[in-house]
């Protein structure tokens, strides 16, 4: 079993009013799954991912990942837990402007602080593995939408980590680019990378094994 | 990873060009001040640092009590260097009688030129530790010898060998040169010292330096002491602290205390108030030290502000870095790269602002300061400097940007919350109270320099020139000269005194007169004149007469000032007599007063007058001659005419003159120096400042970009988005102003107390100041408010 959420809460306080933003949430998933989480706007998707993600914290329940009780670890813990097993890809990419991509990829190495000809050799492989050596210099801003969330795949899978976390990562492609993403991702799962992704788009949703509805914070 | 943060570091400060600009210009201008200021600290405080035992030499001070108040300086009288050879010997290693610095004219050949030296017994070489380049070091063993400074054997000789050869000084007596010694440096006490002779030579030229070996009530003369190696100043000035009071009951009842004054104090706290040291210009160093450090820190301010009001730019940046694996410390520490690298930057720019600048600070500080290139101390503590003002600048916003959380920067909601822009204003506020404070302190440096120079002088001193007459030649030759000078038509009077127009050189006491109150301890200014004094230097009787050639008693009468009349409280003086005391001695003729003069500024322009008298020169004692020029011809016509009058008559003596204006001008120099500088570090402090805000506001009007197109889809005008956008900061800039007002009433006012002639301080120079900050900040947020103001709302409101 990879993680496994036990009764998750989470809510903020408006107004003097709870406002439940995950109501009683178990799951849990075995490594090798495909997740597709579903739902309206607001019904807590992006939430769940990114407790999963360690990005987030809950207010009550269990949630153990690889027999780690999450909720009782210190925080650079947690952030080393997560550094190793978890990547993240983005709606909108979200690389950094700054960087090129071959910088963008090694970044996630540098804080892991694997070693500088390691990095190398994993960066090369990595482009190459996504075809796109002959982009490696260019920054973020020359690369169309597709061509960033390749990259942002690319930099999310570099560490190999067990587990991929997508929020709505087509959300912002065209229909052909974000066709060619989830064949990606079907891919990868076949390699045995787990993968948990929020979409609104029931085609998306099908390239999942499982799907998980969401509505008000609720699993349905 | 290091070289990983650099390489962001670099990309992100060259992707916001403008930004770097005006963070990197502003850091290095605030640098470039404190390192100024740094130079010229350190320059202060190593005055006299030329002397390798400047830890164990002192000068012997004496404090003397008139009146019940303390007066306190250098002047020692003769016997007191027996009395400590005598009886204190222990004490000190070596012991040197001086005379002050005089000028004398020294002749080689058909050279002659005009030189300050001292007269000073012979071990005086080995206490400073003078370094001798030619010759011996025991130099001043022979009567006729002379000690030389480099510069000055130079201008002599030449490449001649100077050691050896002859000089005729000041056309009365011949010296051989035994040996030359470096120039002493510009930063030390006795950098005028460019010749040494025997302390012995001029006692036997000087009749009345004789006279006074057994005088303990004559204080003319100086003593330099090195303490023996075993022994503190503050034993040996315990020791000998009654010595005077204890061997002479005549002056004991000025309860004389005799003491050393330490060559570390000689600079810095060279100042005396009723017989306690009381600071000096240790007050400037920690002045402009204190403007150094808020200078800075103002540059500072521009760096964090900048940095947290860009952070809704970063937040993304942080938020992505975080969710791929960044720890908190990770993203410190690149940000704390980010500002070394603009810090390091910002140093090497000020570096060559401080190298191209340092002439002109030379000569507004009258200094000698070079950049010290090879002094290892110099980089290693810039090296610091760097460090610290990294750390200063940068630790706020990195503590600041590294604490976003991912979630929600990268859910596009981020917006920094009520309070996030509180720590900024608060910057803001503190940037403008300093800026603010360093313009009112600055005008009232200015108004009270001015204050001073509209003070009426009592004479017209425009027009007027002095001719030093020390040298032997001038003897006897006044009436002579006089009209010889009148005769040329470049002068329409001319008179002669014992001391320059701007200076007392002497002080009598020892008078009785009609009404003088019982155990009354006079002290009063005593200048020695022609009788063409009060017409030449255009000063007024008030009552009276002046000096006239028609009446032989003349030369036993006597001008007194205004503050002399009530100072010794003589009702109707016009006739009285001032009669000499002292019994001993046979007692010179009393002295009639014949007329009293308006008071005439002759020390400090901030002092009030002092007591003094004019009195009829009968012995020919000279020391200048005042011409009043024909105002008919420009000065450089009479100038010339004069040269030639005087060179016909004295062809061997350089043609030395000043103008009165300009050395009194020189009383002036040191409050306008103060005066000078300060302005120039508030225009910094201010440029620096609005930089800033200019930076800020840039900010800002980007920040509400959405919210101006709004506004001005729903009607507003470009004046409604301007006073808006304005009026936050000038809240900002008002605040500031009754932060600054009371703070720099309450340190200006101290100030002014240290001049006895003051001015007032009115409202209209904090208004004024107000104004100015005000005027400066709305113009500043105007470039870009009005730009933002104008803006196509359409176009903003597409991009979101």
């Amino acid at each position: 079993m990879l993680l496994k959420l036990n009764n998750i809460f989470k809510w903020v306080n408006s107004g003097g009013q709870r406002v439940f933003l995950l109501k009683d949430i178990n799951l849990s998933v075995e490594e090798g799954e495909f997740i597709s989480v579903m739902g309206p706007s607001g019904s807590g998707k992006s939430t769940l991912l990114n407790v999963i993600g360690m990005l987030d914290n809950f207010d009550e329940g269990e949630y153990s990942f690889l027999d780690e009780p999450v909720h009782t670890l210190k925080e650079k813990h947690r952030a080393n837990l997560y550094k190793q097993y978890i990547g993240f890809v983005f709606q909108s990419y979200h690389l950094l402007d700054d960087l090129t991509v071959q910088e963008n990829l090694e970044m996630p190495l540098l804080y892991k602080k694997v070693g500088s000809s390691e990095r190398k050799s994993l960066v090369a492989d990595t482009l190459d593995r996504f075809n796109i050596v002959g982009k490696k210099d260019l920054f973020p801003a020359q690369l169309s939408g597709g061509q960033q969330q390749l990259v942002g795949i690319a930099r999310a899978l570099i560490s190999s980590p067990k587990l991929i976390l997508a929020d709505e990562p087509t959300g912002n492609l065209n229909s052909k680019q974000g066709e060619e993403i989830m064949e990606l991702f079907k891919q990868l799962n076949s390699e045995g990378v787990t993968i948990i992704q929020v979409t609104h788009s029931e085609k998306n949703a099908t390239y999942g094994s499982r799907i998980i509805n969401l509505l008000d914070g609720r699993k349905i | 990873m290091i070289k990983n943060f650099f390489k962001i570091a670099w990309r992100n400060l060259w992707n916001n060009k403008g930004y770097t600009a005006i963070n990197v210009g502003g850091l290095a201008l605030g640098m470039a001040v404190t390192l100024i200021i740094g130079l010229w600290i350190q320059d202060e405080i190593s005055h006299n640092g030329y002397f390798s035992k400047k830890d164990k030499l002192a000068q012997v001070f004496q404090s003397q009590t008139f009146n019940e108040t303390t007066g306190t300086g250098p002047a020692i009288p003769r016997p007191l260097e027996r009395a400590l050879r005598d009886g204190y010997a222990d004490n000190f290693k070596h012991l040197v009688m001086s005379s002050w610095n005089i000028s004398r004219y020294l002749k080689y050949k058909d050279k002659s030129i005009s030189k300050t030296g001292n007269f000073m017994q012979s071990e005086a070489p080995e206490m400073l530790d003078l370094k001798i380049l030619k010759g011996e070091k025991d130099g001043l063993r022979e009567l006729n010898s002379v000690m030389l400074s480099e510069s000055v054997a130079y201008a002599l000789f030449g490449e001649e060998e100077p050691i050896g050869k002859t000089l005729q000084v000041n056309n009365q007596y011949d010296v051989t040169v035994s040996a030359v010694y470096e120039d002493i440096p510009f930063n030390n006490s006795f950098h005028d010292v460019e010749f040494l002779m025997p302390w012995d030579k001029l006692i036997a030229t000087q009749e009345w330096m004789k006279n006074a070996i057994d005088n303990w009530g004559n204080n003319s003369f100086q003593m330099f002491v090195q303490i023996a190696d075993n022994i503190t100043m503050e034993k040996v000035t315990e020791a000998i602290i009654n010595v005077k009071k204890d061997l002479n009951e005549d002056t004991a009842e000025f309860n004389p205390q005799i003491f050393l004054f330490p060559m570390k104090d000689w600079y810095l706290r060279g100042n005396f108030e009723n017989g306690r040291q009381s600071g000096g210009r240790i007050k400037y160093v920690w002045l402009f030290g204190i403007i150094g450090v808020f200078v800075l820190l103002l540059a500072c301010i521009n760096f964090m502000n900048l940095s947290t009001a860009r952070s809704e730019k970063r937040a993304k940046e942080v938020g992505i870095r975080k969710s791929i694996g960044s720890q908190r410390n990770h993203l410190i520490n690149q940000f704390l790269c980010e500002s070394f690298l603009v810090v390091l930057f910002a140093f090497f720019m000020a570096v060559v602002i401080v190298i191209m600048s340092l002439n002109g600070f030379n000569d507004l500080s009258k200094k000698e300061i070079s950049f010290p290139w090879t002094n290892g101390i110099f980089w290693i503590s810039s090296l610091a400097f760097i460090l610290f003002t990294a750390l200063l600048a940068g630790s706020y916003p990195a503590l600041y940007l590294s604490s976003f959380k991912p979630v929600d920067v990268l859910k596009g909601t981020f917006k920094s919350g009520r309070y996030a822009g509180l720590p900024r204003k608060i910057l803001v506020v503190l940037q403008f109270t300093v800026s603010v404070a360093f313009i009112i302190g600055t005008v009232i440096v200015m108004q009270q320099i001015n204050h001073a120079k509209n003070r009426p002088v009592g004479y017209n001193k425009e027009g007027l020139i002095q001719i030093p007459t020390f040298s032997q030649d001038f003897e006897g030759k006044y009436d002579l000269m006089r009209s010889e000078f009148l005769n040329s038509a470049a002068v329409i009077e001319m008179s002669a005194s014992s001391s320059p127009t701007t200076r007392i050189w002497s002080n009598r006491s020892g008078f009785d007169w009609e009404g003088k109150p019982e155990g009354f301890q006079e002290d009063l200014a005593w200048t020695e004149v022609t009788p063409e004094y009060v017409k030449s230097l255009g000063m007024k009787i008030v009552e009276g007469r002046d000096f006239s050639r028609e009446f032989a008693t003349d030369s036993n009468a006597v001008l007194i000032n205004r503050t002399a009349v009530k100072y010794m409280g003589i009702k109707d003086p016009i006739g009285k007599f001032l009669k000499d005391n002292d019994e001993e001695e046979d007692p010179g003729p009393p002295l009639k007063i014949i007329g009293v003069v308006e008071d005439m500024i002759t020390e400090s322009p901030y002092e009030p007058v002092k007591q003094g008298l004019y009195v009829f020169d009968k012995h020919g004692n000279s020391s200048y001659y005042n011409l009043r020029l024909n105002p008919n011809q420009s000065a450089s016509q009479n100038i010339a005419i004069i040269e030639r009058v005087f060179k016909e008559h004295f062809p061997d003596l350089p043609f030395e003159y000043d103008f009165v204006d300009d050395e009194y001008g020189k009383k002036f120099a040191s409050e306008e120096r103060i005066g000078t500088l300060s302005g120039v570090f508030t225009a910094l402090a201010i440029l620096i400042s609005c930089l800033g805000l200019f930076g800020l506001t840039s900010f800002v009007a980007e920040q509400r970009t959405k919210e101006i197109g709004v506004r001005k889809v729903l009607g507003a005008t470009v004046f409604n988005v301007w006073s808006m956008l304005s009026k936050d900061f000038l809240k900002l800039v008002t605040i500031s102003c009754f932060i600054a007002v009371p703070i720099a009433y309450y340190v200006m006012n101290g100030w002014l107390q240290d001049y006895p002639y003051h001015m007032l301080l009115e409202w209209w120079i904090f208004a004024l100041a107000v104004f100015g900050a005000m005027t400066v900040t709305v113009i500043t947020v105007s470039f870009q408010a009005i730009k933002a103001a104008n803006s196509n709302p359409v176009k903003s409101l597409r991009t979101e």
